[in-house]
């Protein structure tokens, strides 16, 4: 009797925390769906409303063809920014966490210490654009993709690191028994097992990375240069501003992270219940 | 060895070809991204390569606020600005250090038909011209609706007493009679900033004074109206029940369609309407803050932008030359043709068309006179406090009286004085 009471406790109570998500994570996106199918007189309103007139392919259209395509021209630097950023901060971060869990010496508090200095301390812009000029990566997508693996650098190190702290030393010493290289060892044996946090890694990063406004905006001038989140000042300017077609693009940058999460939502889970079984 | 001869072939022409296309000049051009810049800049560049073909234009927008400024400025700073890029005139084309970044095109042809008082605007602290301007000059008062004005029976109103009787009668009648806006807060500072004619009129030497920091708001009674005014309007219970919340777009719909009856706000409010609610146009008016003295009664001007043609640039003298062409009757007709008259461009000899929007018509007369328009304080000094929005939405709030108000905003201006290093402060 009381274990049935209990039960349908717990199932309103999980209805209630549902209804409560779903206003807070759905809703927003509805909002912007809303505004994005609206004209450009009622979406100025900022009403939560039904639209009178649905325009969402006209919308669509309007913002694709924006300023000479310009849209899908940032699809694709950001997609080139953001692979590659993700794949030289995965690898090179895996690798300086190994290296410093596995490798006690005297630098490593002064290597660490580096590290944690990159995490706290701001980046000043107009210094490190005379780096870039001087090195001749200014205004290049090479640039832009060294700038950001350089900013996310230290907390992937750091992620890592604390990761393999928790593979036991054991495996390592069996793959050099049997023969491995040192590359063999990393590659093989301890890349692999370092699949969940590597997971969590690509989709905090690829999101930040993706997401970025204010690094391209400074880094990266010039009209070929622009990447998705500068696309949304071609609609917002400090005097004037078409909301509808704003919403919309919105709409449109949202939709490939989105992806990405969904996408490797499962490969967490899938990715944590192997290691755990293992372990 | 026959690769080789190949190659040295191909060297050889790719240099003949370099040398041939020397001529052909692109000038990179960076403009913010206002709709109205960017059809003008676009129309301009076009009519320019019409005309000239070797020279082709490769244009690029930022966006504008603080995000603009900082880019502008760094790209200055690092050597990567434009050949050609837009800017404010006034107090922050100063913070650019005009004299070391810019180019000096005092001398430069299109300077002739500029008028004098932009000239001032552009002015270097050495007294050379930066600058030629850039799209439509602003004024800065009270959007009306005709509607209610000509339903009710009432005139515009010349002195602020006169303008507060309006308001009794709007409001007796059922409408808001001053529509307020602080969701977006800057829209509050406009009782204090439109109302710099009326101080000027009654203080002639209070910019300069100020900047030398001899006269302050609060102990300037015509400098403090304008805290005073925003106090009156809130304590009269004029204001529309959500002007917490409300924002600039619903400013501009609701003195169009009439829900209200004065807007306080810059001209450019224009264009907005012309966007999201074109068939309003028509009921939408202006007139110049009223001041205390109906014979002294003018309007306060906001300089447009200006293009500016950075030192380091690699194409300086064909950037100068499209310049002379913006500058020119002609190349003026082209902004208007493309962008609208949203108010007059100052340039000589360049005439609005007749069918301009009532609130653009409303604004010239004001320009038609000697005397009757001058620019804004931050115009003609350097010192702008950058609390005065949160201030003013205070006093328009009741939350602050308006001379501690004043009093407040003096000592926010304090800190901008000294780091801008002026002496005296």
């Amino acid at each position: 009797m009381s274990l049935r009471r209990n039960m349908a406790r717990q199932r309103n109570i999980g209805i209630v925390a549902l209804i409560f998500a779903s206003v807070i994570f759905i809703l927003p996106f509805v909002y912007i769906f809303l505004m994005a199918v609206k004209t450009k007189q009622e979406a100025a309103l900022f009403l939560f409303s039904w639209p009178q007139q649905w325009q969402f392919w006209q919308n669509l259209v309007d913002v694709v063809k924006t300023r000479n395509y310009m849209l899908l021209l940032a699809y694709f630097n950001s997609t080139v920014i953001t692979v590659g950023a993700v794949a030289m901060l995965v690898i090179f971060g895996a690798m300086v966490g190994y290296v410093l869990q596995r490798r006690p010496s005297g630098w490593n508090r002064v290597i660490y210490g580096c590290i944690l200095i990159g995490l706290m301390v701001p980046p000043a812009v107009v210094p490190t654009i005379w780096v870039l000029q001087g090195l001749g990566l200014f205004k290049s997508i090479y640039g832009m993709i060294l700038i950001q693996v350089a900013y996310g650098l230290a907390f992937s190190v750091l992620l890592y690191r604390s990761f393999i702290s928790t593979i036991p030393r054991d495996l390592d010493e069996a793959a050099i028994i049997d023969g491995a290289t040192p590359w063999q060892v990393f590659f093989r044996v301890i890349l692999p097992l370092l699949k969940p946090v590597t997971v969590t890694l690509i989709v905090v990063q690829s999101i930040a990375i993706f997401n970025d406004f204010t690094n391209p905006l400074y880094y990266l001038p010039g009209k070929e240069n622009v990447t998705v989140q500068l696309t949304l000042f071609n609609f917002q300017s400090q005097f004037q501003s078409q909301f509808n077609l704003l919403f919309m693009n919105i709409l449109l940058v949202t939709i490939p992270p989105l992806l990405v999460f969904i996408f490797f939502n499962r490969q967490i889970v899938a990715g944590m219940t192997a290691g755990a079984v293992k372990g | 060895m026959k690769t080789f001869t190949y190659s040295a072939a191909l060297a050889g022409a790719i240099t003949l070809a370099a040398g041939m296309a020397q001529a052909e000049v692109t000038l990179s051009v960076l403009i913010d991204n206002n709709p109205e810049t960017v059809a003008s800049m676009e129309a301009l560049t076009a009519a320019y390569t019409a005309a000239n073909s070797d020279v082709t234009f490769d244009i690029e927008q930022r966006n504008g606020g603080a995000d603009g400024d900082n880019i502008v400025k760094t790209r200055l700073a690092t050597g990567e600005m434009a050949d050609i890029f837009n800017y404010n005139s006034g107090s922050l084309f100063q913070a650019l250090k005009p004299q070391e970044t810019l180019a000096d095109l005092t001398a430069i042809d299109g300077q002739a038909n500029v008028l004098d008082s932009f000239k001032q605007v552009v002015t270097a602290p050495d007294g050379t011209v930066r600058g030629v301007p850039f799209g439509p000059a602003m004024g800065g008062g009270i959007f009306y609706n005709r509607k209610i004005y000509a339903d009710l029976g009432l005139t515009v109103p010349k002195t602020w007493d006169e303008f507060m009787a309006n308001n009794a009668k709007v409001a007796e009648a059922g409408k808001v009679p001053v529509i307020t806006t602080f969701g977006d807060t800057w829209t509050s500072q406009l009782f204090v900033l439109a109302d710099y004619y009326n101080v000027q009129a009654e203080v002639p030497n209070f910019a300069a004074d100020y900047t030398a920091n001899k006269a302050k708001y609060a102990t300037t009674p015509a400098a403090m109206r304008g805290f005073e005014h925003l106090e009156a309007v809130f304590k009269a219970g004029y204001m529309n029940p959500d002007f917490g919340v409300a924002k600039f777009e619903d400013g501009m719909r609701m003195v169009a369609t009439g829900e209200g009856a004065h807007y306080p706000m810059l001209t450019f409010g224009i264009g907005t309407v012309k966007q999201n609610n074109p068939d309003n146009l028509g009921d939408l008016g202006f007139f110049a803050q009223p001041g205390p003295d109906a014979g002294k009664n003018g309007l306060t001007v906001w300089m447009p932008a200006a293009l500016y043609v950075p030192e380091a640039s690699e194409h300086k003298d064909e950037a100068i030359k499209f310049l002379n062409y913006v500058a020119s009757v002609e190349g003026c007709n082209t902004m208007i043709g493309a962008a609208g008259a949203s108010g007059p461009y100052l340039i000589k000899g360049c005439e609005l068309p007749a069918d301009v929007p009532p609130a653009v018509s409303d604004m010239l007369p004001y320009f038609q006179t000697d005397g009757m328009t001058a620019p804004a304080l931050e115009f003609l000094s350097p010192v702008k406090g950058p609390a005065l929005e949160q201030i003013t939405v205070e006093v328009g709030s009741g939350i602050r009286p308006a001379a501690d108000a004043a009093a407040l905003y003096d000592q926010d201006v304090e800190k901008q004085a000294k780091q801008l290093g002026l002496p005296n402060w």
